[in-house]
C-alpha cells in the first residue's frame, strides 16, 4: 500500500535509480513500446521489423541484466517493487532468447499462412500485436517482487495467449481457446487464494512486514519464512501448487495443455511450451522456496514428485499412442515439466542444478522441435504423422533438424536434454529416492520410444508410399523464401548440440547462484 | 439509532448469499446477470464498511473500483457483446444437474463452508469482519465452482468465474484488509480483459458452432 508513496517520496528526493534497476525498466518497456508502434504503424511489414528489432533489444538486455545478477548478486527497482535475481535471471534468459527465434520465424510462417489464405493483413497485424503484449507479461513474471503483481502477470500471460490463439477461426481453434481460458483462470483462482494465505501469513508473523506493507513481497516472505504459521502455509503452498502448476501443465491439471498448445499458430507454441510454462513453474518453486523454509523439505518434495511422476506418466502414455505430430510435442511438454518438478523435489545441490538446467535444456529443444514441425505440417498440409513420410527426402534441411531435434528431445546422448535428464537420475539416485527414480528411467525409456516410433517413419519413409500425403509443390524451395524458417532452427540446434557437450562458465555461475537462492549452498569444488 | 457493526456485517452476508443462490436458480443470462449485480453492489458495500471501520482510504478506492467494475461495467459489457447472440443459448433449458437438485447442493456447499472454518474461526484471533466474511467467501468460490461444472451454456462458466472472483476479491479484502491497491487494480484489468476476451470467444463460438453447449465442444481428444 506504500508503494506508491515511497516511489513519489524518492522521486521528489531526487533519488536517481541505480543503472540496473533502469534496465530492469526499460527491458519491460521495449516491448511495451512495441506494442504501441505496430498499433500505431498498422502495417505488416513494419509489424514484423518492430517486433524482431523489440526483441532483439530485450535479448541484448537480458544479457546486461544476467551480466549484472552475477556481479552484484540481485537488485530491485520502483521502491522493491521489481526484484531481481539469480533465479529471475535463469528464466528471463529462455524468455528472450525463444522470443527472439520465434519472431524470426513467425515473419516465415505467418507469411505463409497468409498466402495460404488462412490469415489476412488484420490478423497479421493483430498477431504482432498480441506477440508483443505476451513478450511484456512473461518478463513481468521473474521480475515481480510483490506475489500479487506475479499473479496478475501470469493471469495476463493467459489472456493474451487465449487472444493469439483465437488468430485462427476455426472449431478446434475455439475449442482449444475456450478449454485454456477456462481451466487456467479457475487454476489461477485457486493460486491467488494460496498467495492471498501466504500474504496473510506473513503480515501475521512479522510485524514490520504489516508495517511496511510489504507482506506480498517474496523477499519479506523468503525473510520470514521461518517465522510463517506452518498451518496456514500448508494450505496456502497446496493452492499455489494445484493453482500455478494447472498453468505449468502438471498431471493431472494438464488437460487444457495438448489443446492449446496443438491449435495455436506454431510460433505461438513455441513460446507457450518453451517459455510460458518456465514462467509457471517458476512461480511454484518461489513458492517451494517459501514453504520448504516453513515446513521443512520433506513435504513439499514429496508433492513434487508424485506430481512429476504423474505428469511423466501421463505423457508417456499419450505420446505412445498419439497420431497427431504437435499434440505429441504439447506432451512431450508435460513430460519436461514433470522432470524439473521431479528434479526439484528430490532436491540438494545437484537436484536443483539440474533442474534449472533442465528448464534452459527444454526452452531450446522444445521451440527447435515445433519449428521443425510447423513448416513440415506446412508442406504437408496435416499434422497427422502417418500421412507424414520422408521429410528428409522432400526438405534434407528441416528433416535432419527434425531428426536431431526430436532424438534430443527424447533424451539421446550428446545432447543437451541427456546431460541433464542424466543430472537428475544421479541427484534421485543420491538423495535415496530409488522408486522414483528408477520409475522416471522407465518412463522415459517408453517415451524415447514412442518418439522414435512417430520420428523414423516421418523423417525416412518412403514420400511416395501408401497413406502419405503428398508434399506440396507450390513450395518456394528450402533455401529461397524458406531462410528465415532455417535460421531460428539453426541457432538452436547449434545450442542443443553445444549444451550436450559443456556448459558455458556464465550460465553454469548463474545456475549456482540460482541455486544459492533455494538456500542450498554449492558443494565443495 | 445506532446500528451495531455486527448486524450490518451478518446482513450484508446474508444478502451476498442470496445473490449467490440468485444466479444457480435462474435459467436465463438476464437473470444471471442481474444477480450478478445486485452481488457486486453488497460486495462494494461490504468492502465501503469495512474500509470505514479500519480507516483505510486504499479500501474505499476498492470499494469504489468494485462498484464502478463490477456492477456497472462488466454486466454491460456482457449485455452490449452478446447482443448478436441468439437467445436460445442464452437460456439454460436443460442443465446437467437440475435447478432443484442445484439448490440443494448449493446449500450443501455453504454448511460444508462454515463446517470447514468452524475451528478455525473459533481458535484463530481473527477479527469480526473475518469471522464474517471467511465462509461467505469460501461460499461463494464453491457455489461458482459448481456453477461452472454442472450447466451446459458456455455462458454460464463465465458467470461462474465471476462469482468465483468475487469470492475471492471478499477472502482477501476481509483476512487481510485487501492487497495493495495497484494490485487491486491489475486484478481488475485482469478481469475486465478477461470478460472481454470470453466474451468475443463466445461471439464467435456462436456463429461457427450450432451451439453453446459446452457438450460440444469435444473434438479434440486423443484417439
Amino acid at each position: 500500500m506504500a508503494l506508491l508513496s515511497t516511489f513519489l517520496a524518492d522521486l521528489s528526493a531526487g533519488a536517481v535509480p541505480s543503472g540496473w534497476s533502469t534496465l530492469v525498466l526499460t527491458v519491460l518497456l521495449t516491448p511495451a513500446l512495441a506494442l504501441a508502434l505496430v498499433t500505431l504503424t498498422h502495417r505488416r511489414r513494419s509489424a514484423e521489423i518492430i517486433t524482431v528489432a523489440s526483441v532483439l533489444l530485450v535479448v541484448i538486455q537480458t544479457l546486461g541484466l544476467v551480466a549484472g545478477v552475477i556481479s552484484e548478486g540481485q537488485f530491485s527497482a520502483l521502491s522493491g517493487f521489481l526484484y531481481l535475481d539469480a533465479f529471475g535471471a535463469l528464466i528471463l534468459i529462455p524468455i528472450a532468447g525463444v522470443g527472439f527465434v520465434a519472431a524470426l520465424y513467425s515473419i516465415s510462417y505467418i507469411g505463409r499462412q497468409y498466402e495460404r489464405g488462412v490469415v489476412d493483413d488484420r490478423h497479421i497485424v493483430r498477431y504482432y500485436q498480441g506477440f508483443n503484449a505476451f513478450v511484456l507479461t512473461m518478463l513481468l513474471v521473474p521480475l515481480a517482487n510483490n506475489m500479487g503483481l506475479m499473479w496478475v502477470a501470469i493471469e495476463a500471460t493467459t489472456l493474451v495467449s487465449v487472444f493469439m490463439i483465437m488468430l485462427y477461426t476455426n472449431q478446434g481453434a475455439m475449442e482449444a481457446a475456450w478449454k485454456y481460458l477456462i481451466v487456467a483462470t479457475v487454476g489461477l483462482s485457486l493460486a491467488l487464494l494460496g498467495i492471498v494465505l501466504f500474504s496473510y501469513a506473513n503480515t501475521n508473523a512479522s510485524p514490520s512486514a504489516a508495517a511496511s506493507g510489504s507482506g506480498m513481497d517474496w523477499t519479506s516472505m523468503a525473510a520470514d519464512a521461518k517465522l510463517l504459521d506452518p498451518g496456514i502455509v500448508k494450505i496456502a503452498y497446496v493452492f499455489v501448487l494445484v493453482g500455478l502448476g494447472t498453468k505449468a501443465g502438471l498431471a493431472p491439471m494438464h488437460t487444457w495443455l495438448p489443446d492449446a498448445h496443438g491449435e495455436a499458430p506454431t510460433p505461438v507454441s513455441a513460446l507457450l511450451s518453451g517459455v510460458l510454462l518456465n514462467c509457471a513453474i517458476y512461480g511454484v518453486l518461489r513458492f517451494n522456496i517459501i514453504a520448504s523454509g516453513t515446513l521443512g523439505a520433506a513435504l513439499p518434495s514429496e508433492l513434487l514428485i508424485l506430481l512429476g511422476l504423474l505428469s511423466m506418466g501421463v505423457a508417456a502414455a499419450s505420446i505412445y499412442f498419439q497420431k497427431d505430430m504437435k499434440r505429441m510435442l504439447a506432451y512431450s511438454s508435460v513430460e519436461h515439466m514433470g522432470i524439473v518438478s521431479l528434479s526439484v523435489g528430490f532436491g540438494g545441490f545437484i537436484g536443483l542444478f539440474a533442474a534449472l538446467l533442465h528448464i534452459v535444456n527444454h526452452a531450446i529443444a522444445k521451440p527447435l522441435m515445433f519449428f521443425a514441425s510447423g513448416t513440415v505440417s506446412q508442406r504437408y498440409e496435416t499434422k497427422v504423422m502417418t500421412e507424414i513420410k520422408g521429410v528428409i527426402k522432400t526438405m534434407p534441411v528441416t528433416g535432419a533438424l527434425l531428426l536431431v531435434g526430436g532424438l534430443a528431445i527424447a533424451g539421446m546422448p550428446p545432447f543437451n536434454i541427456f546431460l541433464s535428464e542424466f543430472l537428475v537420475m544421479t541427484s534421485g539416485f543420491g538423495s535415496g529416492q530409488f522408486l522414483a527414480a528408477s520409475l522416471m528411467i522407465l518412463l522415459l525409456v517408453v517415451i524415447f520410444a514412442g518418439f522414435l516410433r512417430h520420428l523414423v517413419p516421418m523423417v525416412f519413409g518412403s514420400p511416395k508410399g501408401p497413406g502419405s500425403a503428398v508434399p506440396s509443390d507450390a513450395w518456394p524451395g528450402e533455401h529461397g523464401a524458406g531462410m528465415l524458417a532455417i535460421l531460428p532452427m539453426v541457432i538452436l540446434v547449434a545450442l542443443v548440440v553445444v549444451l550436450g557437450f559443456y556448459i558455458p562458465q556464465p550460465l553454469q555461475t548463474l545456475i549456482r547462484d540460482a541455486v544459492h537462492v533455494f538456500g542450498q549452498g554449492a558443494p565443495p569444488q | 439509532m445506532q446500528v451495531p457493526l455486527s448486524e450490518i456485517l451478518t446482513l450484508s452476508a446474508v444478502a451476498l448469499l442470496i445473490s449467490t443462490f440468485g444466479v444457480v436458480v435462474r435459467r436465463s443470462f438476464a437473470g444471471w446477470l442481474s444477480a450478478y449485480r445486485y452481488q457486486s453492489v453488497v460486495l462494494a458495500g461490504s468492502t465501503a464498511v469495512i474500509a470505514y471501520e479500519t480507516g483505510f482510504w486504499e479500501i474505499y478506492a476498492a470499494a469504489v473500483l468494485t462498484l464502478a467494475v463490477k456492477a456497472i461495467i462488466i454486466p454491460r459489457l456482457l449485455v452490449r457483446v452478446t447482443e448478436s447472440v441468439k437467445d436460445e443459448f442464452k437460456i439454460e433449458a436443460n442443465p446437467f444437474v437440475s435447478i432443484r437438485l442445484s439448490l440443494l447442493v448449493s446449500a450443501l456447499l455453504v454448511a460444508l463452508s462454515y463446517g470447514l472454518l468452524r475451528e478455525t474461526l473459533i481458535s484463530a484471533n481473527l477479527d469480526v469482519f473475518a469471522v464474517t466474511y471467511l465462509p461467505v467467501s469460501l461460499s461463494l468460490f464453491f457455489i461458482g465452482l459448481f456453477v461452472m461444472v454442472s450447466r451446459r451454456m458456455a455462458l454460464n462458466q463465465v458467470v461462474g468465474l465471476l462469482i468465483i472472483e468475487n469470492g475471492l476479491f471478499l477472502f482477501t479484502t476481509a483476512l487481510t484488509q485487501g492487497v495493495s491497491l495497484i494490485i487491486e487494480v491489475g486484478i481488475l484489468a485482469d478481469i475486465l480483459v478477461g470478460v472481454m476476451v470470453s466474451a468475443l470467444l463466445l461471439v464467435r463460438m456462436s456463429q461457427t458452432f450450432d451451439s453453446f453447449d459446452i457438450a460440444s465442444l469435444e473434438n479434440l481428444k486423443d484417439d
